[in-house]
């Protein structure tokens, strides 16, 4: 809320400067967003004398000036201006000024001589005749010989006030108007609130004899006050109302206009001016609007209505969308003769509904939003009659409609001082706790530590203990707060089992060279298509957000890929050569759709590689590190997934469970993103994978006895996977098995055609003895044996 | 055969000194000291000699040996060292030459950051839980004191899935599902990720992250919030580092503070950083409001409590002096490296 601080100072007293009033305004919960002086778009204007005046020689209306403009400094100046003579005090915009309507001085040559600045008029200083005498005249303004030359314009002008923007926090509502402002003022430096004291006189009549005012809907309109205004005198409303209203960024219409919007400026409280003449039936009616009645508002826009907006309607139709806007129809215009003036209580849930629906966002509108006090309604109303009346804009009449089920009674809460400062933590001494409400307008009983506190309604954001506490806090001190060590006991907080694997997975993660990334919840709703998945796979099942901020945005993701993918293609373009990155996040899966409940949100980790070194093999390699955190037993399954080279992809299994999928990227996947080169990506379920207990690590004592190698080289189908192999190789060494290693798997000459050579390294051991060479024989004829039996055989 | 043997010595002796390699030490100890060496030789011209003269002459001969043989053995070590000397001095490298890289990963930004956080409040006793990032209306509005139509709903723009399903907008949430699952003494921290519907630019993201902290306990006060919040803000910026308070609102907390922290960057004299304000505003924080505790079934008579909720996006843009928060969901990995 932007407020000038001369306004202010009407109601209350200011001793200190304005950025500190400002910090401690800030200090009791009132962020101030900026300070604009008044003024602040002049510069470098001041008050200068013409000491000399001769004519330009290649001009016939320029003429060049010697200027004092003060400390001792002469500058030339050429002006085409016929109103100067010498010893005139003029304003001198210098070189590099500026000007309130933008322009830019700069010093020049006009017609060959030099001219460091430029003379101003009334006009180019944006002042009428009301604001400075001459100001209206063609030429430059001449001022009053009542200031030193080089005084600065702003000062020569009056031009001190301030503008503050304070931020009024939403349980603030109260001070969304300069009263509420002013009062905290008060409070804040301890000087006196002067509120106006409305008081005016009528013309007599009865307002009875004039309109009939029926509230349908007090739910939505618990309090309807209204007044009659006769014989309207209207005319641009004095220049102080306008400075105020401007200042609060509003626009000057009329003396009537005005009025309104400086009471709800200053009041808080929106009002409502309707021309009497145009109230068919003269008539007031609040009740909800009929379906498909239709307004047509002040800024001239159509609007259809549905029955749940509140309407002031006359005998026929809606004159107002209740708190929002009036109607054209019976808009102030500069003949009205007859005023019906409406100060109300709207229901700020239903304004706020219909505001939305509408599209419309008033000052009106936004303050019922935010909530306006019941009985302020009333203030707001006589204030309004008593600047009618001083400014005589019209002849009152006798009489107050005011229409309401019962006003509310103050809220009264007893609390002790002692637990007021339980929650703070600081010593306060119970007569200043008493004295800050008190000064607040809270009025209290004070009892031997137990306090009786009156709350007004219009502070009904106090509703127990913690608030006052808030309020004796934020007049008594923030900086009082001291720093203390919470009681208890000393331990060390613990991690979710889910955070620690997660750490765990990560730190091997990054010992294999691979990159955290992170990737925002939401994708594209496209970008499922992209991985070319079958119209019934369940990953197209996701959750849309009902009001995205683009269709980029706008699906909860059901797998990391895509994302991972998008990242791949940034670095890919980027011209990096190689990279490992890895994402844990979430994917996000409907128990139904419609949503109806919470989705699973289940713990997911992607990984994307790529680089000249980079295959699938590498890949396989961190997915078997990973697997090995949790000692799972790790199988791999060929898998089809489509975006997957169809020969290069598995599925990991880890204690039977499948966890992860991972391959090179299909080429037409790969294509869509841009990226040419072989990728390489893996989902894990880490879900899945957590689940699975590592069991203790014990030390497994050191070999005592030396190992036996073996190699064993065979031919078999070149279609026999060589993990088949290693298997029977495994099975066949049983439990004097050390390691076994693939060492050549070769095709092509020498080797019959459909088959290959594959070859094995094997190290036998045992713990309890050197291997005799009968032990070492038996084991070779048993693994002979196994790997005959997948169909190979021995190379001679 | 005296002059013989010193004959023999002395030549031995000139061609040990001039010895240029290990293997001419080698040579010279065959040539000399070897089973047909010229010592050995002389040891075996013994027999023409007179009883009386051989053990003698035996003695000189052994002596002449044991000499020759010191003498070679202390060239060949000499030699040993000289040839090792040289070789080290061959194998010299250019030490400016690139490192043989060791390819090590790193965490994102962020999660260093919050790594940071929950160490040190690990370290004060806070557990550190976590949320659902789909909520529902319930938890993320309704039981932090903020109804339906409340102006405070204003404040944040909520990304719906649902009528009463929504991407929450604050880890607060979270604090909610603690109250309901523990008891008091309460310490938690909930880290998360939280969504709101901010258009993307250089500061504002819709998907960011925050580090809620909660704690309900008897006889806990704002003062220790600012304590919690001191010992907090001394290890991420310095022990240096002043708190401020500052009346606010949000409506889950009342008292509601915006918390700073005076300026690492300038020490609160007013920089660029903190746009000359010598303050940096980091977190919003207050004592838990008696509505929320209720809502929870602990009874705000018997129990206070105070939370806060830190932006780990700014603090990890702040502390790296990162321009632009898209960078930070970008992964360029040039990006990830420097961290």
């Amino acid at each position: 809320m932007k407020i000038s601080l001369n306004q202010l100072k009407n109601y209350v007293e200011i001793n200190v400067p304005v950025e500190e009033l400002c910090d401690r305004m800030v200090m009791a919960g009132f962020e101030v967003e900026s300070i604009e002086r008044e003024g602040d778009n002049i510069k470098n204007v001041v008050a200068a004398r013409i000491t000399e005046l001769t004519p330009h020689e290649d001009s016939d209306h320029l003429q060049i000036c010697r200027m004092d403009i003060g400390s001792g400094k002469t500058v030339q100046i050429v002006t085409g201006a016929q109103n100067i003579k010498k010893g005139d005090l003029v304003p001198a915009a210098l070189d590099d000024s500026y000007l309130p309507n933008g322009a830019h001085i700069k010093a020049g040559k006009l017609r060959g001589v030099d001219s460091l600045g430029m003379l101003c008029s009334g006009e180019e200083l944006c002042l009428t005749e009301e604001d400075y005498e001459g100001a209206g005249v063609y030429g430059i303004l001449i001022l009053r010989d009542e200031w030193e030359t080089g005084t600065d314009m702003r000062t020569v002008l009056g031009l001190d006030d301030y503008i503050i923007d304070f931020k009024i926090t939403a349980n603030r509502p109260d001070c969304n108007c300069f009263l509420g402002v002013a009062k905290e003022i008060s409070v804040v430096l301890g000087t006196k609130f002067n509120p106006p004291v409305p008081s005016y006189k009528t013309v007599g009549g009865d307002i009875k004899d004039f309109i009939d005012v029926t509230v349908e809907n007090y739910d939505l309109c618990p309090r309807y006050v209204g007044r009659i205004v006769r014989n309207l005198r209207i005319k641009p409303s004095p220049v102080w109302m306008q400075k105020a209203i401007t200042a609060s960024g509003m626009r000057p219409i009329n003396n009537i206009v005005d009025i309104t919007n400086f009471v709800m400026l200053e009041t808080g409280q929106p009002m409502h001016a309707f021309n009497y003449d145009d109230l068919a039936g003269k008539q007031i009616i609040v009740r909800n609007a009929r379906q498909g009645e239709k307004i047509t508002t002040l800024d001239g826009k159509d609007y259809n209505l549905t029955c749940d907006m509140l309407v002031i309607a006359d005998g026929e139709k809606p004159s107002c969308l209740a708190g929002i806007m009036g109607g054209k129809e019976s808009e102030i215009e500069d003949d009205t003769k007859n005023l019906f003036l409406e100060s109300a209580k709207f229901r700020r849930d239903n304004i706020r509904h219909t505001g939305r629906s509408l599209g419309i966002r008033t000052e009106s509108s936004g303050r019922f939003e935010k909530g306006v006090d019941i009985i302020n309604t009333a203030f707001a109303m006589e204030r309004a009659l008593q600047l009618i009346d001083e400014l005589d804009a019209g002849d009152i009449i006798e009489g107050s409609i005011d229409r309401n089920l019962g006003l509310p009674e103050d809220r009264i809460l007893t609390v002790t001082t002692k637990s007021i400062l339980e929650l703070l933590g600081v010593e306060i001494p119970d007569e200043t706790i008493v004295s800050i409400l008190n000064s607040l307008g809270l009025s209290t009983v004070y009892d031997n530590g137990t306090v009786t506190v009156k709350v007004p309604s219009i502070r009904d954001d106090i509703e127990g203990r913690a608030d006052l506490a808030e309020e004796v806090m934020r007049i008594y001190g923030y900086d009082h707060i001291v720093g203390t060590a919470m009681r208890g006991d000393v331990v060390r907080g613990k991690k979710l089992p889910s955070r620690i694997k997660d750490d765990k997975v990560k730190s091997a993660m990054l010992a294999m060279g691979a990159y955290e990334i992170a990737t925002y919840s939401f994708i594209a709703s496209g970008a499922i298509d992209t991985l070319r998945l079958d119209a019934e796979d369940e990953r197209r099942n996701a959750v849309k957000l009902i009001n995205p901020l683009g269709d980029e945005y706008s699906t909860l993701r059901t797998q990391l890929t895509t994302s991972m993918l998008t990242v791949l293609a940034t670095n890919i373009n980027r011209k990096i050569e190689e990279g490992r990155f890895f994402e844990i996040s979430k994917r996000f899966v409907p128990k139904a759709l419609p949503l109806t409940e919470q989705p699973d949100e289940l713990a997911t980790m992607s990984i994307g590689i790529y680089g000249k070194d980079e295959d699938f093999f590498t890949l396989k390699g961190i997915i078997e590190e990973v697997m090995k955190l949790f000692g799972a037993h790790t199988q791999y399954k060929r898998s089809a997934e489509p975006y997957l080279h169809p020969g290069r992809q598995a599925t990991v299994l880890a204690n039977n469970k499948p966890v992860a999928v991972f391959g090179e990227v299909h080429p037409a996947v790969a294509s869509q993103y841009d990226i040419e080169t072989k990728i390489y990506v893996a989902e894990i379920k880490l879900d899945v994978l957590y689940t699975i207990e590592k069991r203790k690590t014990v030390y497994k004592a050191l070999p005592k006895f030396p190992a036996t190698q073996r190699d064993f080289a065979m031919l078999c189908d070149i279609d026999i996977p060589v993990g088949d192999l290693e298997s029977a190789i495994i099975s066949g060494a049983s439990r004097l098995l050390e390691k076994v290693e693939l060492f050549d798997v070769y095709t092509g000459s020498q080797i019959p055609e459909g088959k290959k050579s594959v070859a094995f390294s094997v190290w036998l051991r045992s713990a309890e003895a050197t291997l005799t060479d009968e032990q070492i024989d038996a084991t070779c004829a048993r693994i002979i044996e196994k790997l005959t039996k997948v169909g190979a055989e021995l190379r001679k | 055969m005296k002059e013989q043997l010193n004959g023999i010595l002395e030549t031995a002796k000139a061609s040990i000194l001039a010895a240029d390699s290990e293997q001419s030490i080698e040579e010279l100890r065959v040539k000399y000291l070897g089973k047909k060496g010229e010592l050995t030789a002389l040891l075996k011209q013994m027999g023409s000699l007179s009883p009386e003269e051989r053990p003698k002459m035996g003695q000189l001969v052994n002596e002449a040996k044991a000499q020759v043989e010191a003498l070679i053995t202390d060239k060949a070590k000499e030699l040993k060292e000289k040839a090792t000397e040289l070789k080290l001095k061959e194998e010299t490298i250019d030490i400016t030459m690139p490192a043989k890289a060791v390819k090590r990963g790193k965490l994102h930004p962020l999660n260093t950051v919050l790594n940071d956080m929950i160490d040190i409040f690990q370290s004060m006793g806070f557990d550190v839980v976590d949320g659902p990032e789909v909520e529902t209306d319930h938890y993320n509005f309704e039981c932090l004191n903020v109804p339906a139509d409340h102006p405070a709903r204003d404040m944040q723009d909520t990304f719906y899935l649902a009528e009463n399903l929504l991407l929450r907008t604050q880890t607060s949430a979270a604090q909610i599902r603690t109250m309901e699952t523990r008891k008091p003494p309460i310490r938690v921290i909930c880290p998360g990720r939280v969504f709101r519907a901010d258009e993307v630019d250089a500061t504002h993201s819709p998907v960011f992250h925050q580090i809620e902290g909660l704690v309900v306990d008897k006889g806990i006060t704002l003062c220790d919030l600012k304590g919690v919040l001191e010992q907090f803000a001394h290890e991420i910026y310095g022990s240096d580092t002043k708190v401020k308070f500052r009346p606010s609102f949000f409506p889950f907390t009342e008292p509601s503070v915006e918390v700073d922290v005076s300026c690492s960057e300038c020490g609160g004299k007013g920089c660029r950083v903190c746009k000359g304000a010598g303050w940096i505003e980091i977190l919003g924080a207050g004592m838990v409001h008696p509505n929320v505790l209720r809502s929870c079934g602990i009874d705000p008579e018997v129990y206070s409590g105070f939370a806060f909720g830190i932006g780990l996006d700014r603090l990890t843009t702040t502390r790296y002096k990162i321009s632009d928060i898209r960078l930070l969901f970008e992964n360029d990995k040039r990006f990830l490296e420097q961290f």
